[in-house]
């Protein structure tokens, strides 16, 4: 036996006089039989005796006295069984056995039913692994006929290959509708030899194969289930539409059995029917403290969820737990962040500009206020210093004159700016919904109408993502709703549409609906409207709203169909299906019976919102399709199909960086039209994650001949650096001012990037993805889908007066950071490892999941693609990521030294 | 008697009694002398809405221990200032002109580039500038044509629009002027009117100038334009073979700059352009003879016009081919090598005080001389950008400014193509602020020193043309 080893290592090592080198010998059997003799010769003294002797094995076999057959029988099984093998070899076995394949199963028909024929359909199955031809499944034929013996024993590539067969039989057998039952028994084998050897993808994939992933909770044990669920999680997102919840149930249900609740409670947040699930996952346990992390885990995610009895039963309990889900302490935990990074100091917006930097050419510094530049200043002002609660333009120092400075930067705004500037303050002080509901209101005994609005949608903004038993936000706005003035009732509900965005509000159907039905309502009120129906139930499929849409799409005329503000009505409309699929199906039917016009326009967008986030390559395809078509003028739906197919594509990296790719020809063959979107698709995939080959493209579009593709790159370079305060976009920027020092729509474009890049000092993020990168936020993909929508017509949108849509971004902001709390939720600094993510999934053991990593002690910022882990052992953190809010529990195995 | 918890702010007031069976009213008393808002100014979140004042309580259910909120601050309201800031968008187009900090550019109208840069660069005198607007619209000198008159008014026109308009100008009046005076300019081919040379727009309009602006003056010689661009030289005219020699004096109000193979530098060029052999009869050998003639300049004008001496006529191609050599031109020149003995003498002393005050600046002098110096420099050097030159002449006669045969930068013309007659032209511009603007027709654009340098040829990127020098004054 250890010569028989030695030849085989020797052979991959090919020592010249024994060439045999294991490709060759497969070919042998192509090229017919000389050449076999001539290896013959080429054998050592060991093969060749080795094979003598497996030849006779193959002629005793046929021998017609039982014992002596099933002694050749046995004999070769055993050669079978310890034969070892690398990779590239087959088992010597199983080479020199090849030639009497066909003997042997020729001889194995003519066999009566004995034990002796079992045991030569294990021997044919297994020596079918290597002979069989394509698609001929001997090996599952002779196993199913075999003895039934212990699979594993005939080695990990024989279960490999055996579990091919089987997804093929299955199909088959499935097909002809042909009894499936002894199948499964094999599978069940197989599952479990995989489950037991650390191949627990080999397993899933089985599995899904015969449709039966419910097998598995019955394999998995707690060494492996996280591994499993692993795989099951990370390959939901490339299977088709039922399948991928189906492994996501299974995951949940396996997450259960083991008691990972906070796991279950991520994967719950993925399906459908969430509410249920979350309560399932609050009902298993009676730990108050997990159920604390778990209701962080929502808050972040921003379901709103209404703690009941069966989640708390103590009064106490439940008001502390809907106090988190309120995100009612996110302003303060933010600002503690704020405070260790030594962030505090609010910012103006030259800080932000940095004119000393631009040699030379920077804009002429004149005396005279310009009403846009001012207003591209209270943007960059609010972005800047988002959350932050203080600022040097609105908030005004106490020391100084009673009617402080923020009168006097509110009045440097002309008209709607105004709405824009008092609305600013909304975004600085967000979150915090004490005082900024005091500092708002004053705003509101304003006589400026503009003032008035803009202090609705400050309110709105103060109050996004932070509930309130209360509920001020509503009980402020909603009294203003039904105004004369067109600019009040927008800023009322755009600023409803903000607060309760994903809140699926009833009070809020009923106002806004019936403005929707009010054939009086002029066009922007109408649009707005929508739009914040939209917000607040997004991805409801509601039918009643989506009726409603759907009539003022047919209601009005063509000529008020044409207004630019009038795109975002369809966009409200997808909003109510966001990523629910066919969910979309019956409204896309009638959207085809729409005018003309505005028929395909709508169709696309169902579409493109109805699959974001879903990575649907069809999907993707019919949308590059729809981007090939050469259009009569007027169309304007391949815009929002270019947008489509990174709303689509952006659900998992592979997809995300094929659809940049995409992206990337569109822009060489595109027309114009597509060409202007395809930025804007670059600014959605990349949202806060600046990749150097996409800052690149954009840099170099922000300098394009046409201003529409500029302007979008412009925007797109202010969203891929949104909240990294990356000091090469901020440079392009810089340049960018220079550039386009005499164009005041550039301009102003440029200024909004900057805002956004040094967005919230840096401490905010705008991707929609969290707990690494596995959740979606769909009330923050909402929000930069409609502030999208409305970049594809810079002109008349954000340059015209509805600039102040870009607050909408606010849906997407949360910080990204790690704040580590106690038990009494107050923040506690512990040693954490940051580094960049790796994808470990379908790897044995427990490889590392993050490299290139430091140490950092908490609160710590995280950015795009990286991962945190503890770096002490004292703790045990509740939440398998550690993402936000994290509790941390003592760790009562911990000893100090 | 129900008690609630009011939270204000971020301040909660703990057990505050509620009368149910009085208005609204009372409760906000309650917590107007809590809070110090006034009622009016309170809004308190009860269930479905804000509390009003006619709210009966029974039907809102207070329960005991009910949390409410209150909004509301006593801060003062915010009122609109007396006087809204003005805006630039809302400006008339002339007062934004300042705001912009350069003046306008001039639309294309047809292959007249050539013609815009001129204009554009001639425009960035302003002794010139002035000197038309005085020029009055009826008032013809004897002794020039109507149609130079008409040219003459229309550039002031075009000046004039240029200093008051944000948007571009279209110079047709000017145009069309320039047509009538000068008809070459009128060439058609294909029925378009062709490129022109613009070295050749530029004399014809300087020249158009020295006639129509001189003769408000009773001599000839006298009047801006001769004291603004006129170069006196003076030549030597030897004949090498009969050992003849004379001296003529002529007016020319550019230098050429010759381009050969070993030109490398501006300063070359110039030596180039004034020396040149000619043949011509010799009265004492009676035949024609080989003369060398080297000229001198003998009096220096206020702004120095270079010209390269880029294009040749090429008999084969019949047009005119350019020459692309790279010739160097610095910012500041010094023309002192190419004046004649008697100017050098006069230049002697402004120079040395011009050194000295540079000097100064560098705190190489005593102190005491050197401050003087400054000042001195300071008001010539405010005073030759003020755009009066009337007040520049009464500025000048008190200090008495001399000149110093230094010269700055403040335009050039371009030229980017292979030849004269095709090819784009550009007008770059130096600002008061020290930036240059490059005036490609209707599209201004700022540009950097460094820049500017880089227009000397040696490729098909633009190329300095004509060079328009600034004198330095002490």
């Amino acid at each position: 036996m250890p010569s028989r080893e030695d030849t085989n290592g020797g052979a991959s090592s090919a020592s010249p006089s024994e060439p045999a080198p294991p490709p060759q010998q497969q070919l042998a059997k192509a090229k017919g039989k000389k050449k076999d003799e001539k290896k013959d010769d080429d054998l050592s003294e060991d093969d060749r005796a080795f094979k003598e002797q497996l030849e006779l094995y193959v002629v005793r076999a046929q021998d017609p006295d039982p014992s002596v057959q099933k002694l050749a029988l046995e004999s070769m099984r055993q050669e079978i069984r310890t034969a070892t093998s690398s990779m590239t070899s087959v088992p010597k076995p199983l080479k020199f056995l090849r030639p009497h394949y066909g003997t042997l199963k020729a001889y194995f028909e003519t066999m009566a039913e004995s034990d002796m024929k079992k045991y030569m359909a294990d021997i044919l199955s297994v020596l079918a692994l290597t002979m069989s031809a394509e698609g001929e499944r001997e090996s599952l034929k002779y196993r199913m006929i075999g003895s039934e013996g212990d699979i594993g024993s005939w080695g990990h590539e024989y279960v490999r290959n055996l579990a091919g067969e089987i997804a093929q039989e299955f199909q088959k057998r499935q097909y002809d509708d042909m009894p499936i039952d002894s199948l499964m028994e094999l599978v069940q084998q197989i599952v479990s030899f995989h489950m037991k050897h650390n191949a627990e993808p080999e397993a899933v994939d089985l599995l899904m194969e015969v449709e039966d992933l419910d097998l598995l909770v019955d394999h998995v044990d707690s060494t492996n289930y996280k591994r499993a669920c692993l795989y099951l999680t990370s390959s939901s997102k490339y299977l088709p539409a039922p399948d991928d919840m189906l492994a996501l149930d299974i995951a949940f249900n396996i997450y259960m059995k083991f008691g990972d609740l906070a796991s279950a409670l991520r994967i719950s947040l993925l399906l459908d029917n969430k509410s249920q699930y979350v309560k399932q996952v609050f009902t298993a346990t009676d730990d108050f403290l997990l159920k604390k992390q778990f209701a962080y885990i929502i808050a972040r995610h921003g379901l709103s969820t209404e703690i009941d009895d069966d989640i708390a039963a103590d009064e106490n309990e439940k008001e502390a737990l809907q106090e988190i889900i309120n995100n009612t302490k996110l302003s303060e935990g933010y600002l503690t962040l704020a405070r260790d990074i030594e962030v505090m100091e609010p910012k103006s917006p030259e800080d932000i500009y940095k004119v000393h930097l631009i040699d030379g050419r920077g804009a002429t510094s004149s005396s005279l206020d310009s009403a846009r530049q001012n207003l591209a200043a209270t943007f960059v002002n609010a972005f800047v210093n988002a959350g932050f609660g203080q600022d040097k333009l609105m908030t005004a120092p106490s020391d100084s004159s009673s009617s402080g400075s923020s009168g006097n930067w509110l009045f440097k705004n002309k008209e709607h700016g105004k709405a824009s500037a008092a609305a600013s303050l909304g975004m600085i002080l967000l979150w915090d919904s004490d005082s900024g509901l005091a500092q708002l209101d004053k705003y509101l005994h304003s006589n400026d109408t503009h003032v008035v609005a803009g202090a609705l949608l400050g309110i709105g903004i103060v109050s996004c993502g932070v509930k309130s038993d209360c509920d001020p936000a509503f009980a402020l706005i909603s009294e203003y709703i039904n105004r004369d003035e067109p600019i009040i009732r927008i800023g009322a509900i755009l600023g409803l549409g903000i607060a309760y965005a994903g809140s699926q509000k009833e009070e809020i159907r009923g106002h806004l609906a019936a403005i929707l039905s009010d054939i009086q309502t002029p066009l922007e009120v109408l649009v707005f409207s929508a739009i914040s129906l939209g917000l607040v139930f997004v991805g409801s499929c509601n039918e009643e709203i989506a009726q409603t849409i759907i009539f003022v799409l047919m209601d009005r005329s063509e000529a008020e169909l044409a207004e630019p503000i009038m795109r975002l009505l369809p966009v409200a409309l997808g909003l109510l299906y966001l990523g629910k699929q066919e969910s979309v199906e019956a409204t896309a039917e009638v959207a085809k019976t729409f005018d003309e016009k505005i028929r395909n326009y709508c169709d696309v967008i169902l579409m493109s919102l109805a699959y974001a986030g879903t990575g649907n390559v069809l999907k993707v395809q019919k949308l590059l399709g729809i981007c090939s078509q050469h259009l009569e003028k007027g169309e304007i739906h391949q815009g929002p199909a270019v947008l489509g197919i990174s709303l689509i594509a952006m659900a998992e990296e592979l997809g995300a960086e094929m659809a940049v790719r995409s992206l990337e020809r569109l822009l060489q063959y595109g027309e114009q039209n597509i060409r202007r979107a395809v930025p804007l698709a670059l600014g959605l995939l990349c949202v806060s994650n600046p990749k150097v080959n996409v800052m690149d493209t954009m840099s170099r579009l922000s300098h394009d001949a046409d201003t529409e593709v500029s302007m979008a790159a412009i925007i797109s370079l202010g969203l891929i650096g949104a909240g990294t305060n990356n000091a090469r976009i901020a440079g392009m920027l810089r340049n960018l001012t220079s550039y386009y020092y005499k164009e005041a729509g550039h301009l102003f474009c440029v200024r909004i990037a900057q805002g956004l890049v040094h967005l919230g000092k840096g401490l905010l993020t705008l991707s929609p993805y969290h707990s690494d990168r596995f959740l979606l936020s769909p009330i923050a993909l909402a929000g930069l889908v409609t502030v999208l929508h409305a970049c594809l017509d810079m002109k008349s949108i954000i340059l015209g007066k509805y600039h102040y849509m870009l607050y909408i971004l606010v849906l997407a902001m949360q910080p990204r950071m790690l704040l580590t709390v106690d038990e009494d939720l107050k923040p506690l600094a512990v040693p954490v490892r940051v580094g960049q993510a790796v994808d470990v999934v379908g790897q044995a053991g427990r490889p590392k999941t993050i490299t290139g990593f430091q140490t950092h002690s908490t609160p710590v910022l995280l950015a795009a693609g990286e991962r945190a882990e503890l770096a002490t052992e004292k703790y045990l953190p509740l939440s398998p990521v550690l993402e936000g809010f994290v509790i941390l529990r003592k760790n009562p195995e911990y000893h100090d030294d | 008697m129900p008690t609630v918890n009011v939270k204000w702010q971020k301040e909660t007031f703990q057990g505050i009694e509620v009368d149910t069976s009085q208005p609204p009213i009372v409760f906000k008393s309650q917590l107007y002398t809590l809070t110090g808002v006034p009622p009016e100014r309170q809004k308190i979140m009860v269930k479905g809405g804000i509390l009003k004042d006619d709210t009966d309580w029974s039907t809102l259910g207070v329960k005991d221990g009910q949390k409410l909120m209150m909004i509301g601050t006593a801060d003062e309201i915010v009122k609109a200032p007396e006087k809204g800031p003005v805006f630039v968008e809302d400006l008339p187009e002339e007062e934004q002109v300042i705001a912009l900090g350069h003046s306008a550019g001039l639309y294309n109208l047809g292959n007249t580039c050539y013609m815009n840069s001129t204009l554009q660069c001639l425009h960035s005198v302003p002794e010139l500038k002035s000197a038309l607007l005085s020029y009055s619209d009826n008032v013809r000198g004897n002794g020039v044509d109507q149609a130079s008159h008409n040219l003459t008014v229309a550039t002031r026109n075009t000046f004039g629009e240029l200093d008051q308009s944000v948007r571009p100008v279209a110079p047709l009046l000017f145009l069309q002027a320039l047509r009538k005076k000068y008809p070459q300019f009128a060439q058609q081919q294909n029925n378009v009117y062709m490129q022109q040379d613009a070295e050749e727009c530029w004399t014809q309009l300087v020249y158009t100038f020295s006639q129509t602006l001189a003769s408000e003056a009773s001599e000839p010689p006298a009047g801006p334009t001769k004291e603004l661009f006129g170069i006196d030289l003076v030549s030597r005219v030897h004949c090498a073979e009969s050992g003849e020699e004379s001296l003529e004096r002529e007016s020319v109000y550019s230098l050429k700059c010759h381009i050969s193979h070993d030109v490398n530098h501006l300063h070359e060029g110039l030596k180039h352009g004034l020396k040149s052999e000619l043949e011509k009869a010799s009265p004492s050998l009676g035949r024609t003879a080989l003369y060398t003639r080297e000229s001198k300049i003998n009096e220096l004008p206020r702004y120095l016009t270079v010209q390269f001496v880029r294009f040749f006529w090429k008999r084969e191609s019949n047009q005119k081919a350019k020459i692309l050599r790279k010739v160097d031109y610095p910012l500041e020149l010094d023309v002192y090598d190419f004046c004649s003995d008697e100017l050098k003498q006069k230049l002697q002393a402004p120079r040395q005080m011009l050194r000295d005050a540079e000097n100064a600046k560098f705190g190489l002098k005593a102190q005491g001389k050197a401050s003087s110096s400054k000042e001195n420099e300071g008001s010539s050097s405010t005073a030759a950008e003020s755009s009066s030159m009337d007040i520049d002449k009464a500025d000048s006669s008190a200090p008495k400014k001399q000149l110093t045969g230094i010269y700055d930068l403040i335009a050039v013309l371009t030229h980017k193509g292979r030849s004269a007659d095709s090819g784009h032209y550009v007008g770059w511009v130096k600002q008061d602020d020290g930036k240059w603007i490059e005036f490609d027709d209707d599209n201004p654009s700022i540009r950097k020193g460094e820049e500017i340098l880089k227009l000397s040829g040696g490729g098909d990127w633009h190329m300095a043309y004509i060079c328009l020098y600034k004198a330095r004054f002490i």
